[in-house]
């Protein structure tokens, strides 16, 4: 049953980011431009610090 | 309407300029600094390592010294609209105010709620539930630019509004409008993106800072490279948002772009609008409305500006003539409403909305009417006022031209520094380049620079008007006396240099410090799953 709603819940998310980014998109591109950027720029720079720690699990002593 | 002392007009605009100025050091830092200790905290969630929250609590202190110093200076300004521009806000407080009051109300006690929740929650939370406060911080910070920015969109570009001749006020017709235009828009993700490569560059100067002296290297790398990964997108974000808002104001504000450029005859004067030179260099002389000096590439600017080979660029010398015309029609209007304020009478108000949209240009003539009256104006003595008028409808050429190309140029600069630094961290090769590294440190203040210079390139450019074509800023003061306003001036540069040496007192004091002992030497925890069952 907590699937299903957590299933549902999200489903509703997503629709909601997809009403969002259709609305958006149409009406204020930069603030769309602004939404998605902004995600991304954060995850690149999290992907960056695993990568981090995966070059130096390996043994690559120097910064 | 008697016209405000010129004294007090130029008081008043030094007070705003150098309020505005001084809040502006520390916002960039909070719009950035929000979102990278969002990014490392997700890091921390999604690995469990300690490191990461190390990371998040050490930056979140400096970023909770900025804020507590700074960010609250803006509060003052909102009150310097009402003190010091009371006719500005008699005549848009309706539009104005609004995304003000949605700022002060919203975002701003948003950002203000989940500060606190992000500094003092960390034992009171689960994981996920601080990420989420850190994230709706970063997301309030930004709101909070956000509705400001929709507030200076509608001074560049007035959209939503319509003037009212019986309330004599702009009148709020389209929420909208005024929310989606796009200098809103693009203004809000310039800055906002800006503060991004404002604290990449803060964390990633601060840890090279760190890699020199060998200390905190862990700490110090990760956090660099984190930064210079956030940097190297912002700054790239930053130029291709400049282009959007410098191709904008070619579109709605040509004596701000023809400014920018120092442009004094058309980009087609030469012969060829796509042979015209971008310049580089040039020392603008606004008297002899010429370039005393000037260094430029060919076939750069209309590309550049215009998006295009073959269009024509108006200079500054033929705007000044196309103001001629606005400004006849603008004395017309005031006049008209000046009647229709006495007789309410249907002919004056034709007369008036046939000539509406000039209005702010009959404003402009008023300084050099006879006895400052409109209404004294016959055709024997127009064109004198207006040839003189015409001149006041140019910025200042030197100060928008430079402020301009510093600003340009740092973001040139940092797209580099942040390219290079991203590529030797993730090489692991920082420490064999001392250079960059020192680079970088010094380089700390310098967005900040870049964004200061930015609102100059803005405002200056803007100028001689408050609210684009509708009204001048020097029918915009209030009718203060000289001292009131040199007393209050004084008063506030002494406040906020208290302020800022306090400000850099402490930011010196726990950047050398560093992240704390007990932090830096904690054994890295084993990865914990995110949503990891709570103990039993
Ligand atoms: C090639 C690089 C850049 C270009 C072409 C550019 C272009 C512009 C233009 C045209 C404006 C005036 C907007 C108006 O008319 O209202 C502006 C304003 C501004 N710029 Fe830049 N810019 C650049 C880089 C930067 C950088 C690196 C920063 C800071 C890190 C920055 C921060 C600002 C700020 C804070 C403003 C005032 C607020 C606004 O109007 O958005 N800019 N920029």
């Amino acid at each position: 049953m907590g699937k299903y709603f957590t299933f549902v819940g999200l489903g509703l998310v997503l629709a909601l980011a997809l009403l969002l980014a259709v609305v958006a998109g149409d009406y204020g591109p930069w603030y769309f431009a602004w939404m998605v950027g902004t995600v991304m720029i954060v995850l690149i720079a999290g992907c960056g610090a695993v990568l981090f720690d995966a070059q130096h699990e390996k043994g690559e002593g120097e910064i | 309407m008697p016209l405000i002392d010129p004294s007090v007009v130029d008081l008043s605009r030094l007070q705003f300029a150098l309020t505005a100025l001084y809040h502006f050091i520390f916002v960039p830092l909070t719009l950035g600094m929000t979102f990278l200790l969002a990014a490392m905290e997700t890091v921390y969630v999604i690995t469990g390592k300690q490191i990461y929250k190390d990371m998040t609590q050490f930056w979140g202190k400096l970023f909770g010294i900025n804020f507590a110093i700074g960010v609250a200076t803006g509060l003052t300004m909102e009150f310097e609209f009402g003190t010091n521009w009371s006719m500005y806000s008699h005549f848009v407080g309706d539009v104005f105010g609004t995304p003000l009051a949605i700022e002060g109300l919203m975002a701003f006690f948003m950002e203000s709620t989940f500060i606190g929740l992000m500094f003092f929650g960390w034992d009171r939370l689960s994981k996920p539930g601080h990420l989420a406060v850190t994230y709706l911080t970063a997301l309030g910070s930004n709101l909070s630019a956000l509705w400001i920015l929709i507030a200076n969109g509608f001074m560049q570009n007035p959209r939503g509004a319509s003037f009212n001749p019986d309330t004599m006020r702009m009148e709020f017709n389209s929420f909208l409008k005024l929310v989606f235009s796009e200098d809103a828009q693009a203004k809000f993700v310039h800055t906002s993106i800006a503060g991004f490569v404002t604290g990449a560059l803060f964390v990633m100067g601060i840890s090279a800072f760190y890699i020199l002296r060998r200390q905190h290297r862990e700490f110090a790398a990760r956090s660099f490279r984190m930064a210079a990964l956030f940097g190297v997108i912002s700054s790239l974000a930053v130029v291709t948002l400049g282009d959007a808002l410098g191709r904008l104001d070619y579109l709605v504000q040509p004596t701000k772009i023809a400014a920018i450029e120092g442009l004094w005859q058309d980009s087609d004067a030469g012969g060829s609008a796509a042979a015209a030179p971008w310049l580089l260099f040039a020392l603008p002389d606004q008297a002899a409305q010429t370039n005393l000096v000037e260094f430029g590439i060919p076939y750069v600017l209309d590309p550049l500006v215009a998006h295009s080979f073959s269009t024509n660029i108006p200079g500054l010398i033929s705007l000044e003539k196309q103001a001629g015309p606005r400004i006849k029609k603008g004395i017309a209007a005031l006049n008209a409403l000046q009647a229709y304020g006495k007789d309410h009478g249907a002919a004056a108000l034709a007369t008036f909305k046939a000539n509406e949209s000039d209005m702010g240009y009959g404003f402009l003539a008023q300084r050099y009417a006879p006895n400052q009256d409109l209404s004294k104006i016959t055709p024997a003595n127009q064109d004198a006022v207006v040839a003189q008028a015409e001149k006041d409808t140019i910025p200042n050429v030197f100060v928008t031209f430079w402020s301009f190309r510093i600003m340009m140029i740092l973001g040139f600069y940092f797209v580099g520094l942040f390219a290079f630094a991203a590529f030797f961290s993730l090489k692991n090769r920082l420490e064999r380049n001392p250079l960059l590294l020192k680079l970088c440190v010094w380089s700390i203040p310098l967005p900040v620079l870049a964004c200061e210079f930015g609102w100059i390139t803005a405002e200056a450019g803007r100028q001689p008007w408050s609210v684009y074509r509708w009204l001048p800023t020097f029918q915009a003061a209030s009718s203060h006396s000289v001292g009131y306003m040199v007393f209050s001036l004084i008063g506030f540069a002494l406040l906020y240099s208290v302020f800022i040496a306090a400000e850099l007192y402490l930011m010196f004091k726990f950047a050398r410090l560093g992240p704390q002992p007990h932090q830096a030497a904690a054994p890295e925890a084993a990865p914990a799953p995110m949503f990891a069952a709570p103990a039993e």
